[in-house]
C-alpha cells in the first residue's frame, strides 16, 4: 500500500465519500425506502454490531497478526450471556460475564501466540473450535431466550440516547475510546511499532509481547460486546450467533485499510459503513441472506486487489507502455 | 521469527539430548493411532467389526483426498482455508445438476471445473499477484460457500440415485473399499513426488526461504499456482464423492472438514519430519481423526465434546510442532 500512501488524505476521503454516495444513489433508485429514516436506523444498528467486532480485529491486524477465533468466542460469549440471564443474574452481571469470557479467551490466544510463540492462524482456529464446542454445554445447543423480557436486555437494542439508537451510541463510544488510545497516545503508537517491525520495536523498549497480548484480549472482548448487541436485537442467544461476524469484520478492516492506506480506527469505521450500506441495500432488494457472504467476499477480493500496490503498478505499467508501442 | 532467542547452551543441549525424544516425535503419531484403535476396540468390540472398518476407511479416503493439496500448500509455507468450501460447492453443483436432470458424468465434470476455477483463482491471486493468502482464501472460501448455499436456496438437496459414483464408492475388495486403494495409490505417488523428486525439495525450500528459492532460479510463483490448482481439484473431487456418499448435496458440509483438515496436516507434520507437513503424516492423522470420530460415536459422545477434543488435538499438535522445530533446527 506504499504506492498510494503518498496521496493526500483529502483525496482518499473524497474517494470514500464518492463511493458511499454511489452506493446510496444506486440503491435509492432501486429501493425508494433506502434513505428513509427507519432504514437508516436499521442500517446503523446493523453497522454497530459489525463495527465493534471490526474495531477489535483492527488492533490484531495492526500488530500484524490474525485472529480467526472471534466468531467462536462470540458464540461462547452469547451463550454465557443467555445462560446467566436465564439463571436470574442481573443484566449488568450477565453482560459483564459475557464480555469477561471474551476477554479471557482473547488473553489465552494472546498468551499462547506472544509468549509461547505458536503460529497465530492455526492457534486461533483451534481455540475458536474449542470455544464453539464449549458453547454447546450451556443448553446442549438449543437457543436460550428465557427471562430476556424481564431482564431488560432488549432495551440495549431499543432504547435511545440523544435520538440515536443505543447500539450506535455504544459503537461511537467504543470507537472514540479506541481512536484516542490507538492514535493519540504513546501506548497506541506502540501497537503500530510492534506491527511494523517487531525487532526494532523491542529494541526501542516496547514490550511487544504485552502489546500482542493486549490486542488479542481487546479483540475477544469487543467481539463479545458486539454479540451482546446482536443477542439484544434478536432476543435469543444461539450457538451459531458468532458465525456471521467473521466475513464482515475482515472485509471492513481490509476495505478500510485499502481505502485509507493503513489499518486505523476511522478506516475500519469507514469500511464497516460501506459494507453495511451495501448489505442493507441488498436486503431491501429482497436478495436472500445466503448471498451476503458472496457480496462481502467479492468486495473484499476487489478491495485488496485494486488497492494493492503491486497490481496497480503492474496495470499502470501496462497503460503507460501502450502509447510507446 | 522464532530462531533469534536460542542460546549457545541450548543448542549444545539439543545436540547432546537423548534420541528417545526424537523417536517419540518421529513415530509418536503412529503409536497414538494404534493406542486409540486398541482402546476403542477394547471398550466397544463393534469398533473393529468389518462393517465399521469399511465405513471408516471410506470416510477416511474422502477426507484424505481433500487434504492432499492442503498438505503441500502448508508444506510450502502458505495457507488455504477455502478447501472445504470448494468441496461444498462441488458437492452442491453436482447435486443441483443431477436433480435438474443432467447425467452424473456431466455433473461430475462441472464439479471438477468448479475446483479448477477456484484453485486457479486462489493461485493467481496469491501466487502471481502476491496478495495475502489467508485473507484471499477466506474471501474465495466465503464466495464458494455462499454460491453453494444459493444453489440449494439455503437448504440441502437430496438425491434419489447416486449414479456411477455411488457404485464406485461401494465396490469393495474384501474389507477394503476400492476408493481406499485408489487414494492410497495417489498418496503413494504424492509421497514419491514430495520425497524423491526435486519438486518436493522445492516445496520444503519454499517454506524455509522463499527469496532464496526465487534467487536460485526456481519458478516459485508457478509452483505455488500449481499447488493451489491441485488443492482446488482434489477438494472438488472429494466434494463429488461426498455427494454420492451422502446421496445429497449439503451446502454447509465444509465446516466439519475445516478444523479436521488443518489438524490432520499439522498433526501429520509432526510425524516423521519434525513439523514439516508430509503426506504419510497427513494420512495417519486422518485415520486417527476418523478413529476418534467413529469411536466417539460408539461411546455416545456429543458433537460438542468431539469438537473440543479436535480443537485440543490441533493445539497440542501445533505446540509439539513448534517445540520440535525449535529443538531440531540447531542440527539440521
Amino acid at each position: 500500500m506504499t504506492a498510494l500512501k503518498s496521496s493526500p488524505l483529502a483525496l482518499r476521503l473524497t474517494a470514500f465519500l464518492v463511493l458511499l454516495g454511489l452506493i446510496a444513489t444506486v440503491f435509492q433508485s432501486f429501493a425508494p425506502a433506502y434513505l428513509s429514516e427507519n432504514n437508516l436506523h436499521a442500517l446503523l444498528r446493523h453497522m454497530s454490531v459489525n463495527g465493534l467486532t471490526a474495531i477489535g480485529l483492527t488492533f490484531v491486524i495492526v500488530v500484524r497478526h490474525f485472529d480467526l477465533s472471534f466468531p467462536g468466542v462470540a458464540s461462547l460469549g452469547a451463550m454465557t450471556l443467555g445462560w446467566m440471564l436465564a439463571n436470574d443474574f442481573t443484566l449488568m452481571q450477565s453482560v459483564a460475564g459475557g464480555i469477561a469470557i471474551g476477554l479471557v479467551a482473547g488473553l489465552i490466544n494472546g498468551n499462547v501466540i506472544s509468549y509461547l510463540r505458536l503460529p497465530d492462524i492455526v492457534t486461533t482456529i483451534a481455540t475458536g473450535g474449542v470455544a464453539v464446542g464449549l458453547s454447546y454445554f450451556y443448553s446442549n445447543g438449543t437457543s436460550i431466550s428465557e427471562n430476556f423480557f424481564m431482564s431488560g436486555i432488549l432495551d440495549l437494542n431499543d432504547s435511545r440516547f440523544l435520538s440515536l439508537d443505543m447500539p450506535v451510541v455504544i459503537l461511537l463510544a467504543a470507537a472514540i475510546v479506541a481512536f484516542i488510545v490507538l492514535h493519540c497516545t504513546r501506548f497506541g503508537r506502540a501497537f503500530y511499532a510492534t506491527g511494523e517491525n517487531r525487532r526494532s520495536a523491542a529494541f526501542s523498549g516496547i514490550r511487544v509481547r504485552a502489546y500482542v497480548l493486549t490486542a488479542f484480549g481487546l479483540c475477544g472482548a469487543l467481539a463479545c460486546l458486539a454479540i451482546t448487541l446482536l443477542v439484544a436485537s434478536s432476543g435469543a442467544a444461539n450457538v451459531t450467533a458468532g458465525n456471521q461476524l467473521m466475513m464482515p469484520a475482515f472485509a471492513a478492516v481490509y476495505l478500510g485499510a485499502a481505502l485509507f492506506g493503513a489499518p486505523s480506527i476511522p478506516a475500519t469505521l469507514g469500511g464497516t459503513l460501506l459494507m453495511s450500506a451495501m448489505l442493507n441495500g441488498f436486503t431491501l432488494l429482497a436478495i436472500p441472506y445466503y448471498y451476503s457472504d458472496a457480496i462481502v467476499s467479492t468486495v473484499l477480493i476487489a478491495a485488496i486487489g485494486i488497492f494493492d500496490p503491486k497490481l496497480t503498478t503492474l496495470l499502470g505499467g501496462l497503460f503507460s507502455r501502450q502509447p510507446a508501442r | 521469527m522464532t530462531d533469534m532467542t536460542m542460546t549457545t547452551a541450548e543448542r549444545a543441549a539439543a545436540k547432546r539430548g537423548p534420541d528417545v525424544n526424537g523417536f517419540f516425535l518421529r513415530y509418536g503419531l503412529f503409536l497414538l493411532l494404534v493406542l486409540v484403535m486398541l482402546l476403542f476396540a477394547w471398550l466397544r468390540p463393534s469398533f473393529i467389526s468389518a462393517g465399521n472398518i469399511n465405513d471408516m476407511l471410506r470416510s477416511t479416503s474422502i477426507a484424505a483426498l481433500m487434504f492432499l493439496g492442503l498438505t503441500w500448500i502448508i508444506a510450502a509455507g502458505e495457507i488455504d482455508v477455502s478447501f472445504m468450501s470448494v468441496a461444498a460447492l462441488a458437492n452442491m453443483v453436482v447435486a443441483g445438476l443431477v436433480v435438474s436432470g443432467n447425467g452424473w458424468a456431466v455433473a461430475c465434470l462441472a464439479g471438477l471445473l468448479v475446483g479448477v476455477v477456484f484453485g486457479l483463482a486462489n493461485g493467481v491471486l496469491v501466487a502471481i499477484f502476491r496478495l495475502p493468502a489467508l485473507v484471499i482464501t477466506i474471501a474465495t472460501g466465503g464466495l464458494a460457500g455462499s454460491i453453494a448455499a444459493a444453489i440449494g436456496l439455503g437448504t440441502s438437496i437430496s438425491l434419489s440415485s447416486t449414479g456411477f459414483v455411488g457404485s464406485l464408492l461401494h465396490i469393495n475388495l474384501g474389507v477394503l473399499p476400492l476408493l481406499t486403494v485408489i487414494v492410497a495409490f495417489l498418496y503413494g505417488l504424492a509421497w514419491f513426488v514430495q520425497e524423491r523428486l526435486t519438486f518436493g525439495h522445492y516445496l520444503y525450500a519454499l517454506e524455509q526461504n522463499r527469496a532464496a528459492v526465487i534467487e536460485a532460479g526456481v519458478p516459485a510463483n508457478r509452483l505455488l499456482l500449481i499447488l493451489y490448482g491441485l488443492s482446488g481439484v482434489v477438494s472438488a473431487l472429494a466434494g463429488i464423492l461426498l455427494t454420492a456418499d451422502l446421496s445429497s448435496g449439503q451446502p454447509y458440509i465444509g465446516t466439519s472438514y475445516f478444523i479436521d483438515g488443518l489438524t490432520a496436516v499439522l498433526l501429520g507434520g509432526m510425524a516423521l519430519k519434525f513439523g514439516k507437513p508430509n503426506v504419510i503424516g497427513t494420512v495417519t492423522a486422518v485415520l486417527l481423526l476418523a478413529a476418534l470420530l467413529s469411536g466417539a460415536a460408539l461411546l455416545g459422545w456429543t458433537d460438542a465434546q468431539r469438537q473440543i477434543v479436535r480443537g485440543v488435538l490441533l493445539l497440542c499438535g501445533v505446540a509439539v510442532v513448534v517445540w520440535a522445530r525449535r529443538k531440531t533446527r540447531a542440527h539440521i
